[in-house]
């Protein structure tokens, strides 16, 4: 018997060794294929935990800078219309310009 | 396979379904090979899952222009095989007051009603490491010598001499059911 032919029989006979999983293994193995490719990256979930943060982070920056803004306004608005006109001694001081 | 190739390009543009569809079609003989090589069907089971995810997240570089099955066949034996060296390491560390040989839990061999087919089981489960992995993917999983050498990264030239060696030592040990193998 030549070496070919030997490899021949002898993978005719070994058929029945391929291996024959239980029939659950193959759903197992698609259900955790899809279960881990579905499962968020670490930056994915980095990004998920940060972007709330950020976004919030943002809101406190403009609510402080509108609040800010708004009593320096108050506060440049009272100081204009607060000048008060002094008269001494017959002549007139005007403060607070 | 024109509805392969769809599917790839679906599953590189993130189309997990389309992935999905690709593991239903290849599980089973990636299964098959894992088995093989690791001969235990919790590791195999496990390694077949871990090839499918490292082949989605590498999705990305596949060429449509090749078939799926030999590059995912590949990230199997490729896994398996470094399943193997771990397990030298491990061995070598534990060290082995039990039996030589590294056979396996013969309980995850499936049931073989074929008694021949058992004595070649056992006569390829006996054959040095890269022998045995070699003939198993060439007589069991009907891989030919370029397929394999593309699977384990050796040469064409290496798979053919693991395969001349191991078919001079299983012509030996199965000369009773095959001849003496004098030719």
């Amino acid at each position: 018997m030549t070496d070919e032919e030997f490899f021949s029989r002898v993978r005719n006979d070994a058929a029945p060794l391929r291996y024959e999983p239980d029939p659950f293994a193959l759903a197992r193995i698609r259900a955790g294929v899809r279960e881990r490719i579905l499962r968020p990256t670490v930056p994915q979930l980095l990004a998920r935990w940060f972007r709330p943060i950020t976004a919030t982070l943002a809101i406190i920056a403009l609510a402080a800078g509108i609040g800010v803004a708004t009593i320096d306004n108050n506060d440049n608005g009272s100081m204009g219309d607060a000048s008060v006109e002094i008269v001494m001694a017959g002549d007139s001081y005007s403060v607070g310009q | 396979m024109g509805s392969e190739r769809e599917l790839v390009e679906r599953a590189q543009a993130g189309d997990t379904g389309a992935f999905d569809v690709l593991v239903s079609f290849y599980a089973k003989r990636v299964l098959s090979i894992a088995w093989g090589i690791v001969r235990s069907a919790s590791d195999a089971e496990e390694l077949a899952q871990e090839a499918f995810v490292k082949a989605y997240q590498s999705i990305g570089r596949f060429r449509l222009d090749e078939p799926f099955g030999p590059w995912i066949f590949r990230i199997t034996t490729n896994l398996a095989l470094d399943v193997l060296k771990h397990r030298k390491r491990v061995k070598h560390e534990e060290i082995t007051e039990r039996e030589p040989a590294p056979r396996r839990d013969r309980a995850d061999l499936p049931a073989i009603t074929n008694e021949i087919a058992r004595r070649i089981g056992g006569a390829i489960d006996e054959l040095p490491e890269m022998q045995r992995v070699v003939a198993q993917l060439h007589l069991i999983e009907e891989f030919e010598h370029r397929e394999i050498a593309a699977m384990t990264g050796l040469s064409e030239g290496t798979v053919r001499s693991h395969l001349s060696l191991a078919r001079g030592k299983l012509r030996e040990k199965l000369a009773d059911l095959y001849g003496d193998g004098d030719d």
